[in-house]
């Protein structure tokens, strides 16, 4: 009996023990718990303790333009960013952040240093590299370089996100989206663009891009 | 308001047995086949169990390609961090599995149909209690009820199922990363986030045939909620796990973790479980190769004078594959057991598992799974100790015995959390005999005991 009395205390107090803690918490509903420690705590399971995921389903976010993640955490809190990846795992992440929190996630994580992928796929990268340059001239498709910068990292405040380094099936599944739904209303230009008139882009020219894309 | 609906659901099946039959005539296992579909669709795409409320995520992010209980990594950071992501919400959620099961040989009799005789029914349902308590502390408790029990008709009752209770912290940064725990539960192996442990990785599917009557090693399943575990974990660099557990009877202060799982088992003090894996993840693939060790004492009789030890020691791998739209998952589990008796002079006994199993789910809707079992034991002081029904003579025991078979299997999710599928056992050898002069099920041949398993398996809370 003694055993068992000494056993419950222990494991109440176990249990008990960190109720109201902060530093090294899980709680997406407390307001108290900096977007850092968030960072640390739930989003590198998916995302990477640097930002640079493991599983291509979770897009890298090391690097990424600071307010492009806000305006994305944003996005998915109100539900206005729906596409599946998006509203399977991050419509609740999202859904109790506060402001300070979004933007203390998106400072911690666009502080980190992108890791890109490799590829020895030398005829795909250079086609990505041609479109990624020149654009899609016959689809009346503008470079990416244009908006997302010569290196791709991004820019105009983070209306442009960074595109370089990203996971190739990721930038393929999100160009996918922009082309074939109304799923991210933030993406109406990247709609239009891939759309182009006469020609859409193919699903070789994703494969390309999103593969060059991946490598630099 | 959904929850209203739900309960209403349940709360009004006999009045509605009571109308169908007078009014429409409808037996009862299309009754319930009705009830059970109003209950689906009366929820929606938030009507998701306990977890998922508490992260507001999808099944699939913790569970692979949508197929449950079998963890992606993500699922089992979830709970090797004590379930504890997310908000605290309801800790409910409801499980029920609806099916039926169809022996090729001749189906045991009884009063009213038996679980074998292929008519549908309800089979299980199960009450979790699920969720974060502190930011650092949470459990997964499962009450069932098993329509079965007893094998007749209406015999079923309430027992206590899977329960893990734990207390998880993580110190991560960019330089470190390690996880730490204690953790306590009432089946050897529940806690493991690996689903190649016996307690997950194999029929997962309540209602399974698996490998039938085959005696297995101790780890799979013999003291699930019989016994209660207590112990402390590490999770390394997400590299290296490591466990350590001792079981104990589940009895006493701790009795509410096994009640109603019938005649209580008794072991003797504090029984070690050890437990090793080493992990790696790359691009959409990760892999995990694993040790366990499980020393057991058994009491044999209710004086508790005598015990008979066992050892076991597992070796288990696990593979996936996670990419929309592909899952793929492949799972190794074998398992060495050693039985020495209390009886003097009794020689030792070996029991051998191997349980392997792949699946593949497409779109996280459409799978399909193959798995394979073989279960085999030195019968030095005949293990099991049971007659052999596949031979003709009530005095001849097992010899080397040996089952052996597959399982294939197709399956369809049509919302997250709902499982529709399709088994078929195949017994290739049964107690170590293709065939024989045997009459009763087995009409002399293993195929006798094969058997078809359609279930309808859902999973609910709002």
């Amino acid at each position: 009996m003694k055993r068992i009395i000494i056993s419950v205390s222990v494991l109440s107090a176990v249990l008990l023990a960190g109720c109201n803690t902060t530093e090294s918490s899980r709680n997406l509903a407390d307001p108290a718990v900096p977007g850092k420690v968030l960072a640390q705590q739930v989003c590198s399971n998916c995302h990477g303790i640097d930002g640079n995921s493991t599983n291509p389903t979770f897009p890298k976010l090391a690097g990424q333009q600071p307010e492009y993640i806000v305006s994305e955490l944003k996005e998915f809190k109100s539900h206005d960013r729906s596409d599946p990846a998006g509203y399977q795992y991050m419509w609740g992440i999202s859904r109790s952040l506060t402001d300070k929190q979004i933007t203390e996630l998106a400072a911690y994580f666009s502080s980190q240093k992108n890791k890109p992928d490799k590829s020895d796929n030398a005829k795909l990268i250079a086609e990505g590299r041609d479109i990624f340059v020149h654009g899609i001239p016959d689809g009346h498709t503008p470079a990416c370089a244009t908006c997302h910068g010569a290196e791709g990292t991004g820019g105009g405040n983070g209306v442009f996100p960074r595109i370089a380094g990203q996971h190739a099936d990721y930038i393929a599944k999100q160009l996918r989206v922009f082309k074939d739904t109304n799923q991210r209303p933030d993406g109406t230009l990247m709609k239009v663009i891939t759309n182009g008139i006469p020609k859409s882009i193919t699903p070789e020219q994703i494969k390309a891009v999103s593969t060059y894309l991946s490598t630099i | 308001m959904n929850s209203y609906l739900k309960l209403s659901n349940f709360s009004v099946v006999e009045l509605f047995r009571h109308c169908c039959r007078r009014i429409f005539g409808i037996k009862r296992p299309i009754l319930y086949l009705l009830v059970f579909a109003t209950a689906l669709l009366s929820t929606n795409a938030r009507a998701v169990p306990a977890f998922a409320r508490q992260t507001g995520q999808n099944c699939l992010a913790c569970h692979a390609g949508g197929q449950f209980p079998e963890l992606t990594p993500y699922g089992r950071l979830f709970k090797l961090t004590g379930y504890t992501i997310g908000k605290r919400s309801i800790p409910l959620a409801i499980m029920g599995v609806f099916g039926s099961t169809n022996v090729k040989g001749p189906a045991a009799t009884g009063p009213g149909h038996t679980a074998t005789d292929g008519t549908l029914t309800f089979d299980t349902g199960s009450l979790f209690i699920a969720g974060k308590i502190t930011d650092k502390s949470g459990l997964f408790a499962q009450l069932t009820y098993d329509n079965y029990a007893g094998d007749t008709n209406a015999s079923g009752h309430v027992s206590s199922d899977n329960t893990d209770f734990r207390y998880a912290d993580r110190i991560i940064d960019n330089n470190q990363d390690l996880i730490y725990g204690f953790d306590v539960n009432n089946n050897p192996g529940v806690q493991d986030v690996w689903n190649s442990t016996p307690a997950w990785g194999y029929n997962v599917v309540p209602i399974s045939t698996g490998f039938g009557a085959a005696v297995g090693p101790m780890i799979n399943g013999t003291l699930a909620s019989q016994a209660v575990g207590t112990g402390a974990y590490l999770y390394w660099d997400k590299t290296v796990y490591a466990e350590i557990s001792g079981y104990r009877t589940g009895d006493g202060v701790y009795s509410f973790m096994t009640q109603g799982n019938g005649q209580q088992l008794y072991i003797k003090g504090e029984n070690p479980y050890l437990r090793l894996a080493l992990t790696h993840e790359w691009g959409a693939q990760n892999v995990m190769i694993g040790y366990s060790y499980f020393d057991v004492e058994q009491y044999t009789d209710p004086t508790r004078t005598l015990t008979n030890h066992y050892r076991d020691n597992t070796v288990d791998f696990q593979y996936q594959y996670l990419l929309d739209p592909h899952t793929f998952t492949a799972e190794i589990t074998r398992t060495n057991e050693t039985v020495n008796y209390g009886d003097a002079g009794a020689v030792p006994d070996t029991v051998n598992s191997l349980l392997a199993k792949a699946s593949y789910t497409y779109q996280a809707k459409y799978g399909a799974a193959l798995s394979y079992f073989n279960i085999s034991n030195s019968s030095n002081n005949a293990v099991g100790g049971t007659l052999n029904p596949m031979l003709a003579s009530a005095s001849e025991m097992a010899g080397q015995a040996g089952t052996e078979g597959w399982t294939p299997e197709i399956f369809y999710l049509p919302i997250q959390n709902v499982r529709i599928g399709v088994q078929y056992t195949m017994f290739d050898k049964v107690n170590g005999v293709a065939s024989g002069p045997g009459t009763g099920t087995y009409n002399g041949k293993a195929s006798g005991d094969n058997a078809v398993v359609f279930y309808v398996w859902g999973a609910f809370g709002n």
